[in-house]
C-alpha cells in the first residue's frame, strides 16, 4: 500500500518538477540565431571558400598539385619569361575545403575567405574564375617585377595571410564575411 | 440557441414560424460550432509549435506572417490540399472513406451543449454533461475503422491502443464529474455555470479538496481521452509511424489532426464549464462571458500544451495501470468524498 501511495506521490512531484524545468525553458532566450537575419560571428580561422588574389598569385601550380581532388584549373600559356597565367579556376563542386592549398601556397594568394553561404540554383556556376582572361597574370618574375606585380623574393614581407580574415566586414550585413576576394563569381 | 433565436426573430419579425425559428438558429449554431472546431485546428496547430519551441530553447515557425509565423496554419492547409490522397490498395474502402468523419462528428456532436455564454449554447439539453459523454465515446468507433480498414497491422494496432485507452479513461473522466452533478443536482451545463456564481471561491473546484483532486483527476483524464501528451501511445510517432492514421494522406489526414485539436478544446471547454466556473468571472459581475470562457478553456489548452511536451510517453501497461489501479480508485474516493463533505456541511438536500 505504501508504496502504491509513493507511486502516486512520485508521480506527481516529478511531473511538477519538469514542469518547472520547462517552464523555466521558455521564459530564456531561444538559442536559435535567425539565419538570414542574424549570423555568427566567425573566428579567424573559419575555413571558408577559398579565394585567390590574383595580385599575389604566380602561377606556381603547387595548389593544383596538392589538390586531393583536383578541383582547381590552371591554364598558362607561353614559356620561360612570357609565361602568362590566363585561367585559374576553383570548382567547388569537387573541393572538400581541406586548406591543402592554403597551406602550400607560397605568396598567401590562395586562403580561406569568411564565405559560406553560397547556395546556387545551378552546378556550373558554381565554378569559381578567378583570372580575367583578358588580363593573363605573368608568371615569371622578372616580368612580374616589371609589371608591378608582387614578388615574394623583393617583397619587404610577405602578406599577412590572416589578412581576409581581419577584413573589415560589411556594414550592411549584420555579421556577413567580406565578398569573395578579388575574384568573380562566374560562369565557366 | 436562445441568442440565436432571438436574433433571428428580431429579423425576420413574424416571418418565421417558431419551428421556422428553431431550424434557423439551430442551423446557424451548428455552423458556428463548426467553425469554431476549424479555427481551434488553425490556432492551435501555430500555438503548440511555437510553445513546443520555446519550450525547447527555439523559436518555433517566425517567418510565413509578419510575426512570429502566424500564418504557418495557413500555409499547412495549403500544403494538406495539395497531396495525394491515396487509399491502400487492399483497404476497406467504404469504413477507410468513413473513419475520419465519423471521428469528426462525434467530436461536432460534444459541441451542442458547451455553455459559450448564457444563452448562447446551441442545445440546452436537462442531460447535457452526460450527452457529451456519450456522444464523444463515438470517436472510439471511428479510431478502430480507421485501424482496420487501413489494411496495416500496425495501425490496427495503433487503434486497437487507442480504442481500449479511449474507453477504459472515459470511466474516471465522468466519475470525476459526479460530485460536481452531486452538488448542483442538475446535469444541464447552464445550471452547472450558474451554480458557479460569486467569484473564484464559488467555483467548483475549489468547493473542497475533494473536488479539487476530482478537477486534476478530470483533467488528466481528458489528456488520456484525447490521446495526447503523455498519453498518446495510439499515434506514437517513433514507433507506429502515426498510429491508425499512418495510411491517411491529404484532406482525410487534415481531418483527423482538425479532430484532434477540436477535442483538445472540447475537453478544455468542458473543463472550463464544470470546474472552472464557464463563463463566470474571477470576481465581480458577469463581463464579457464569452471572453472569459474561452480565456480559461485556452490557458487549460496550453496546460495540456505543457505537459505534453514536458513528460515521457506512458507505456501501454502503465497507462492501463494508471487508470484502473489509480484513477477510477481515486475517483470513487472522491464521490465519496464530496458526498459527505455535503452531509456534513449541510448543503445535501
Amino acid at each position: 500500500m505504501t508504496q502504491y501511495l509513493r507511486g502516486i506521490y512520485d508521480a506527481v512531484a516529478s511531473a511538477l518538477k519538469g514542469m518547472r524545468i520547462t517552464a523555466k525553458h521558455v521564459v530564456r532566450k531561444p538559442v536559435t540565431l535567425q539565419y538570414p537575419d542574424e549570423r555568427w560571428v566567425l573566428p579567424a580561422r573559419f575555413k571558408g571558400f577559398i579565394i585567390n588574389d590574383t595580385n599575389l598569385c604566380d602561377g606556381c601550380l603547387r595548389c593544383a598539385k596538392v589538390c586531393p581532388v583536383d578541383c582547381i584549373y590552371i591554364e598558362t600559356m607561353g614559356k620561360g619569361k612570357d609565361r602568362f597565367m590566363h585561367r585559374y579556376a576553383v570548382d567547388y563542386n569537387k573541393c572538400i575545403w581541406c586548406g591543402l592549398c592554403t597551406e602550400e601556397c607560397p605568396t598567401f594568394a590562395c586562403q580561406h575567405s569568411l564565405d559560406y553561404d553560397h547556395a546556387l540554383y545551378d552546378r556550373r556556376r558554381l565554378v569559381y574564375e578567378f583570372v580575367d582572361p583578358k588580363r593573363p597574370v605573368p608568371c615569371h618574375k622578372e616580368r612580374r617585377l616589371q609589371m608591378g606585380y608582387f614578388v615574394e623574393q623583393v617583397a619587404a614581407a610577405p602578406p599577412d595571410p590572416d589578412r581576409i580574415a581581419k577584413a573589415p566586414r560589411r556594414a550592411d550585413l549584420p555579421e556577413a564575411a567580406p565578398g569573395a576576394g578579388g575574384g568573380e563569381g562566374g560562369g565557366a | 440557441m436562445q441568442v440565436m433565436t432571438d436574433l433571428f426573430a428580431r429579423v425576420f419579425g413574424d416571418g418565421l414560424s417558431p419551428l421556422g425559428l428553431l431550424i434557423a438558429g439551430g442551423l446557424t449554431m451548428a455552423l458556428i460550432m463548426a467553425l469554431v472546431m476549424a479555427s481551434c485546428a488553425i490556432v492551435f496547430t501555430w500555438a503548440e509549435r511555437k510553445v513546443a519551441g520555446f519550450i525547447q530553447s527555439r523559436y518555433g515557425p517566425m517567418r510565413v506572417g509578419r510575426w512570429h509565423g502566424v500564418l504557418q496554419p495557413v500555409a499547412d492547409m495549403v500544403k494538406i490540399l495539395g497531396k495525394e490522397d491515396i487509399v491502400p490498395q487492399d483497404a476497406d474502402k467504404p469504413l477507410f472513406l468513413l473513419a475520419p468523419f465519423v471521428i469528426f462528428v462525434g467530436s461536432l456532436m460534444a459541441w451542442a451543449a458547451i455553455p459559450f455564454a448564457p444563452g448562447f449554447i446551441a442545445a440546452d439539453l436537462d442531460l447535457g454533461l452526460f450527452y457529451i459523454f456519450a456522444v464523444s465515446s463515438a470517436a472510439t468507433i471511428g479510431i478502430l475503422m480507421a485501424g482496420w480498414a487501413s489494411n496495416n497491422k500496425w495501425s490496427l494496432y495503433g487503434a486497437a491502443r487507442g480504442a481500449a485507452q479511449a474507453v477504459s479513461y472515459e470511466i474516471p473522466l465522468a466519475l470525476a464529474c459526479i460530485p460536481v452533478v452531486m452538488i448542483t443536482g442538475s446535469l444541464n451545463m447552464n445550471d452547472i455555470v450558474i451554480a458557479q456564481q460569486g467569484g473564484i471561491w464559488r467555483w467548483h473546484f475549489l468547493h473542497d479538496p475533494f473536488l479539487f483532486v476530482a478537477f486534476l483527476l478530470y483533467f488528466v483524464a481528458s489528456i488520456a481521452e484525447v490521446n495526447r501528451g503523455p498519453f498518446d501511445l495510439p499515434e506514437t510517432e517513433s514507433e507506429l509511424v502515426a498510429g491508425y492514421h499512418t495510411e491517411y494522406t491529404g484532406m482525410r489526414f487534415a481531418f483527423f489532426f482538425l479532430a484532434e485539436y477540436a477535442n483538445l478544446f472540447l475537453v478544455s471547454c468542458i473543463a472550463t464549464a464544470v470546474f472552472l466556473g464557464g463563463w463566470q468571472p474571477l470576481f465581480g459581475p458577469v463581463f464579457l462571458p464569452g471572453l472569459v470562457f474561452v480565456i480559461k478553456a485556452v490557458l487549460l489548452v496550453l496546460l495540456q500544451m505543457w505537459l505534453r511536451w514536458t513528460l515521457p510517453r506512458l507505456r501501454v501497461d502503465q497507462l492501463m495501470h494508471v487508470c484502473w489501479k489509480v484513477m477510477v480508485p481515486l475517483a470513487l474516493v472522491c464521490v465519496l468524498g464530496a458526498g459527505i463533505w455535503m452531509l456534513a456541511t449541510g448543503q445535501a438536500g
